[in-house]
């Protein structure tokens, strides 16, 4: 993209084109008042607070886009006018509520009034009645709405549920007079926000998957989180950076932590907060902050145990929910005491990524979550990316939304918030096993100069025929015009697939031959950094010591194993995020037991008072303390470091599966899946998350076996059975139901073999 | 007169002397502070009792069963003896006192007097002097400078004051010609109050008084402002209250002898005079009191200065004077 | 009752201190003028006046005290709205941030719509009664309270929200607060008018 230069109050400023005014400035430390702007969103133009005068015309910098040799002006003496006349109009009717308002002083309104020295009010309108509305997880109040839109930005730009919309405020109209006496752009903003409100598309009650990014996006207090209504003053709490513990994508959050209560002076966490204009929640991190491990002790007794199962142990089984600090010492405990280091998942992933790096020559996959924003072409394969990466979902919707993109989502289980998104996205429910049909499509129709041993063996015929009929090629067409710039993101329903090395090696010369950039998610939190730390076994023999998982001695962060290790926000460390990041988490909360590294102190040679004191000796020799963890003014993320992507030496691709049919699966077929707002034990544990697992079906799947909801059913596979209650997922359409892995109490797993899908019978009970 | 009665009526005339006057000392403590206080405005004891009629009864509890603390190196025997000399010494001079007139019922005369004795103004004033002693020994016995400095005052004072209160009556003694405090009185009921005939006297006579007395504005042995408590500083519970009971008795002593002497006595004994006569004892305890609430104190050099250049040269004359008038 | 006094503070009187004497002589003489002369006697006449006059000025303290100015700064109290007897304090917060001791927490929580402070505690043993939570709160709902009667068996000193609440039932008790942080009497002129359109 060409350059261009800009500038602004005098200043010379270089910038990308297309890049709009607004982000220029700040980007250069320019001020440019904006209350509705919202960072990778398409602008609102609600407040046109951020009118500016380019090349001597007034325009909104917000959606003005640069050109070379603009002159801008931030303030002239009618957009100062403006500007005053906008406040005023704001505060209008806006109760005097700021002593109560959660917002607590952290208000864009109250900043703006003070900044243009609102001490007077000129204008006046009737007030209406509008109560309070209580949608679930969100509180909104619209009587402190400004209806700036932000809200519904970005539920639609980013999120993607598009569960927000305006609707008529109802009311008297504005006095005519006022056309005359006001500002053009404060009268035209007026009669906006005069005839607006927010209301959701899902009728009465909001129904969307709850990421509470409209709360973090609302400039004023009229959007916010219900737990945490009202129960403490912004001021009180204090923000700790960190990362987000529950999926791969290791959002940036801050901790907000304050006493527990007038006597008990021990932290607690009050809600968790992110930065809206550069990283965007899922409602899993948001609401699924209180996870700690409370009340662990120092008793040198249970230290010993520790040390004592570790040195008699043959293996230790652990997941992926672990810092790289902590799997560093699992490995070290490994080579120092010859243990055997079990992870299923992680294992799978490394094996597929290693089969991948053969062919594509690159140690790790080229694609992150940016280069999916930045495309506009995104293709999803093997995932059910809503629940399974909710970040990653955003990133295939702000790509579509903001690059005029277009996708297509393979994925066995319809999912109607996909469909939702935008109508440039192609839904293709193919069956279980097919997945590596998609992605020879994909190498087909994409694919340049593929030699002739590889095409040969792409026979997607049956599929074609299948699923990408005629209708299928018109609408691809339409679809393909004007991109340029092609994302694939695949998912955990390939790791474990039986013909996963087929799969690897295709998505290795998808890599390879055509302009695809590929993410390959991560299937656990910190999957990334325990494959590249870890020198994982396939198996190993008892006794085993359960690090996070159950063993014959188990260390838990949950509480409930025999040695207690603190959660992940009780401790530094740092993980390998989705954009090969490393990112450090931070302290939230105290923790009063032993941790990995006491108990590896007692066995390892060179003992080290901290964990983190193991970080150096990771992928790049940098201290714990250096690590950043913030955005820069720009929109620069700044956090950790990234790893780089070695070349590694190519091999030809084998295909030994190639083109065996998949196995038929009769009808019912179960998915190893969680809901939203659910990853794993620590989700469920969180307070506003809590509640029990069961069988997740869709209603029509509810209305053709007449199950309903809590009603009891037989799950049965040829690994085995069990017996759950219904629910209802009206996030999923058809006839597979799946069965997750966050309740503890339903061991879902041992029904499945590595593959995500099997067939199972169901029945009431 | 049957010496047994004689024994007996004495024996009861020394309970009574004892109990009545310890109980007024007590009882003018509470008439001291309510007096200062409403001089000063103020309301005084309140709490305990009517009117904190109680409160002497509770100082009373308060001293008997208040720790008695001894310094280490007190010279013991003296610490703990010099407290009972002054009380001591003031109930022994209030035998000479007539505490009332004659009283004739039936046959019987009831004598409000213990000891008759033609010396009694010279023994009265004797012996209220040993009470001097008192200060004095517990000043250099209790090994506290402030002590010590009270004790020092105390020598300054009894030789200072001494010497006038003897001058200061010579001069009316002169006029009466016995030293009998009855004489004394009956002497005024021919001649008049001998105050006309000898005010001088009478003013050096008081002052001398308050002196002996220790009572403000010369009550410098103990003046906290300047030394915390002076003699009594170590002392404590009942022996301090024995400083207490032998000041407040002596301060009736002073006032029954200037009533004898100078104010006409009893008169000719009849009840109205018996009551006069208590009542004029009574304004001049009142006058005690109501000095200390007027007027400042004054300092040892001062009072050396009052005494030698001032009161004794004046007690002379006076004496030369009368003596020049009776010849 | 001093004139001069009554007439302002500045009203001073100059007293005039003469010279100390130095001879004997002099000295004789001061002593024969103010122990003769009138100073003597008038210190005795004062006292005797004003035991006649009797005008007590002692308060007598547990049973009598003293009105307070509606400005003393003693413990603190939450009063209630007069017409509704609903608590003023609508747990605003802002007495815990701008207390100076750091000596006030409170507890918050949403009830029917509504922010409640549940509960609302100050440690008398930090609070240096400066007054500013009463100054700085927008609902003259914590003001500085009458009691000061503070002794206590522990140096940290709770008061908690029940203890400073006007219980109901006393809320015909309960008087409009002039002291410390209450609006200035002037306060109508001090704002701007804004347009309403009911
Ligand atoms: S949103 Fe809240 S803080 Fe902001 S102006 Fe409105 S009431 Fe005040
Ligand atoms: S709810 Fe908040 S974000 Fe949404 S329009 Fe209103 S003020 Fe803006
Ligand atoms: S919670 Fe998330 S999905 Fe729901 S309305 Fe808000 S932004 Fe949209
Ligand atoms: S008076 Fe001052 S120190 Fe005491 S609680 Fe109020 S603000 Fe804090
Ligand atoms: S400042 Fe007033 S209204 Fe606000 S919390 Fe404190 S007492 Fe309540
Ligand atoms: S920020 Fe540009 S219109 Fe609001």
């Amino acid at each position: 993209m060409a350059e261009v230069r800009v500038t602004i109050d005098g200043k010379e400023c270089i910038a990308q084109e297309g890049e709009t005014l607004l982000n220029i400035a700040r980007a250069n430390g320019i001020y440019i008042p904006a209350i509705c702007y919202l960072n990778r969103c398409s602008p609102t133009l609600a407040c046109r607070l951020c009118l500016v005068e380019a090349d001597g015309k007034q325009v909104y910098a917000c959606n003005a886009k640069a050109k070379d040799g603009m002159n801008v002006v931030t303030t002239t003496e009618n957009i100062a006018k403006e500007r005053r006349a906008i406040m005023e109009v704001y505060d209008v009717n806006h109760p005097l509520e700021c002593g109560i308002c959660d917002q607590s002083g952290e208000c864009e309104l109250q900043n703006y009034t003070l900044l243009e020295n609102v001490t007077e009010q000129h204008y006046a309108i009737r007030d209406t009645y509008k109560p309070v509305k209580n949608w679930g997880h969100i509180q909104y109040d619209p009587a402190l709405c400004i209806v700036c839109e932000k809200c519904v930005t970005v539920c639609k730009d980013m999120i993607g549920d598009t569960a927000l919309k305006t609707v008529p405020r109802g009311g008297d109209p504005l006095d005519k007079s006022y056309k005359e006496v006001m500002p053009k752009d404060a009268y035209a903003m007026w009669n906006k926000l005069n005839k607006s409100l927010i209301g959701t598309t899902t009728g009465e009650t909001l129904d969307c998957t709850s990421c509470g990014e409209c709360t973090a996006v609302c400039p004023v207090g009229a959007l916010v989180g219900t737990d945490f209504k009202w129960s403490s003053n912004a001021w009180e709490l204090q923000k700790i950076p960190s990362t987000c513990a529950h999926c791969s994508v290791g959002c940036q959050i801050y901790y907000e932590v304050k006493h527990i209560s007038i006597e008990n002076n021990d932290k607690k966490i009050y809600r968790v907060t992110n930065e809206p204009h550069f990283a965007t929640l899922c409602g899993a991190g948001r609401y699924g902050y209180d996870f700690e491990n409370r009340g662990a002790k120092k008793e040198p007794k249970s230290l010993e145990k520790a040390v004592q199962a570790l040195k008699s142990a043959k293996t230790i089984v652990f997941n992926s929910q672990i810092t790289n600090e902590e799997a560093l010492i699992l490995q070290k405990l490994k080579e120092k005491l010859g243990l055997k280091l079990v992870n299923p998942e992680a294992y799978q992933y490394k094996e597929f990524l290693s089969v991948y790096s053969k062919i594509s020559g690159k140690s790790l996959y080229s694609g992150d979550l940016n280069t999916v924003r930045k495309s506009n072409f995104v293709i999803s394969v093997g995932s059910a990316l809503k629940t399974d990466s909710p970040n990653s979902r955003y990133a295939f919707n702000n790509a579509i939304k903001m690059n005029k993109g277009a996708g297509i989502y393979f994925h066995p289980v319809k999912d109607p918030i996909i469909d939702g998104l935008s109508k440039n996205v192609i839904q293709i429910n193919h069956q279980p096993y097919e997945e590596i049909e998609a992605l020879k499509w994909i190498l087909i129709q994409f694919g340049k100069d593929i030699p002739e041993t590889i095409s040969a063996k792409l026979d997607i015929s049956q599929f074609q025929e299948k699923y990408l009929g005629e209708d299928f090629q018109t609408k691809l067409e339409k679809l393909l015009k004007k991109k340029d710039k092609f994302s694939l993101i695949v998912g955990a329903d390939l790791y474990g697939a039986k013909n996963w090395q087929d799969i690897a090696e295709v998505v290795g010369l998808i890599d390879l031959y055509t302009d695809f950039s590929v993410v390959i998610i991560p299937s656990d939190t910190n999957t990334l950094g325990v494959i590249q730390i870890c020198e994982l076994d396939r198996s190993g023999e008892a006794p085993r010591v359960g690090y996070n998982e159950k063993g014959d001695f188990t260390f838990s962060a949950l509480g409930d194993g025999d040695f207690d290790i603190p959660a992940l926000n009780q401790q530094e460390g740092t993980f390998v995020n989705i954009d090969k990041r490393v990112v450090p988490l931070n302290v939230a909360l105290p923790y009063g037991g032993y941790t990995l590294n006491d108990v590896a102190n007692e066995i390892l040679d060179n003992p080290k008072q901290w964990t983190i004191d193991y970080t150096s000796e990771l992928f790049k020799k940098v201290d714990f303390d250096s690590l950043p963890n913030e955005f820069l003014n720009s929109g620069e993320e700044n956090r950790g470091y990234i790893l780089d992507i070695d070349e590694v030496e190519r091999e030809e691709p084998t295909f030994h599966l190639a083109n065996n049919e998949p196995p038929k699966l009769g009808s019912s077929v179960i998915y190893l899946a969680n809901p939203v707002l659910q990853f794993n034990r620590f989700t469920n544990k969180a307070h506003q998350l809590s509640e029990s697992g069961g069988l997740y079906i869709s209603p029509e799947y509810s209305e053709k076996f007449g199950i309903k909801e809590g009603q009891l059913v037989r799950i049965a596979t040829k690994y085995g059975s069990l017996k759950t209650k219904a629910i209802v997922d009206n996030k999923i359409v058809g006839e597979i139901c799946y069965l997750p892995t966050f309740d503890k109490h339903l061991n879902a797993r041992k029904l499945f073999d590595s593959y995500r899908f099997i067939q199972a019978k169901i029945s009431k009970v | 007169m049957d010496l047994g009665i004689f024994i007996f009526q004495t024996l009861i005339k020394i309970l009574l002397v004892l109990l009545i006057f310890s109980a007024l000392a007590g009882f003018t403590t509470y008439i001291e502070r309510k007096v200062l206080a409403f001089m000063q405005r103020r309301l005084g004891p309140m709490y305990v009792g009517p009117f904190g009629l109680l409160q002497i009864l509770a100082d009373g509890i308060k001293l008997f069963t208040k720790e008695d603390i001894i310094p280490t190196n007190a010279i013991k025997p003296i610490f703990k003896v010099a407290p009972v000399i002054l009380p001591v010494s003031a109930f022994v001079a209030f035998t000479g006192v007539p505490i009332l007139p004659d009283i004739q019922i039936g046959d019987t005369t009831f004598q409000f007097l213990i000891v008759d004795s033609d010396v009694g103004v010279l023994f009265v004033l004797g012996v209220m002097a040993v009470g001097m002693f008192s200060p004095l020994l517990a000043g250099i016995a209790s090994s506290n400078k402030w002590s010590l400095l009270g004790g020092a005052r105390t020598a300054i004072q009894l030789l200072s004051f001494e010497v006038v209160t003897g001058l200061s009556i010579l001069a009316p003694l002169m006029l009466v010609g016995s030293l009998n405090l009855i004489d004394i009185n009956n002497y005024q009921i021919e001649h008049g109050w001998l105050i006309w005939q000898q005010p001088i006297a009478f003013v050096l006579f008081l002052i001398a008084g308050y002196a002996e007395t220790n009572r403000t504005p010369f009550d410098l042995l103990e003046h906290e402002a300047e030394v915390v408590s002076g003699y009594a500083t170590e002392y404590s519970g009942m022996r301090w209250g024995l400083f207490f009971i032998g000041e407040y008795v002596n301060m009736y002593i002073v006032s029954f002898l200037v009533v004898l002497i100078f104010l006409g006595g009893f008169g000719e004994g009849t009840l109205l005079d018996g009551l006069c006569y208590l009542a004029k004892v009574l304004f001049f305890i009142f006058l005690f009191l109501w000095t200390r609430a007027a007027w400042p104190h004054v300092r040892p050099d001062q009072l050396m200065w009052l005494t030698w250049k001032v009161l004794m040269p004046l007690a002379v004359i006076n004496i030369v004077v009368t003596g020049l008038l009776v010849i | 009752m001093n004139k001069e006094v009554i007439k302002g503070s500045q009203n001073y009187i100059p007293v005039e201190i003469e010279d100390y004497p130095t001879t004997g002589w002099q000295k004789f003489k001061q002593v024969v003028r103010r122990s003769l002369g009138k100073e003597l006697f008038v210190g005795l006449w004062v006292v005797l006046r004003e035991m006649l006059k009797f005008n007590i000025h002692t308060v007598q303290y547990p049973e009598e005290v003293l009105p307070l100015p509606s400005r003393y700064r003693a413990v603190h109290k939450l009063l209630r709205l007069l017409e509704s007897g609903n608590e003023r304090c609508i747990g605003c917060g802002l007495c815990e941030k701008i207390c100076i001791a750091d000596c006030i927490r409170m507890e918050t929580k949403e009830e029917n719509g509504r922010k409640v402070v549940s509960e609302y505690s100050i440690n008398l043993g930090r609070c240096i009664f400066c007054g500013y939570c009463a100054e700085v709160c927008p609902e003259l709902a914590i003001v500085h309270g009458s009691r000061y009667e503070n002794a206590s068996e522990q140096r940290a000193h709770f008061v908690l929200k029940d203890d400073m609440l006007t219980p109901i039932d006393f809320l015909k008790e309960q008087k409009e607060f002039d002291g410390f942080g209450a609006v200035s009497p002037n306060a109508d002129k001090l704002i701007k008018k804004t347009p309403l359109a009911y």
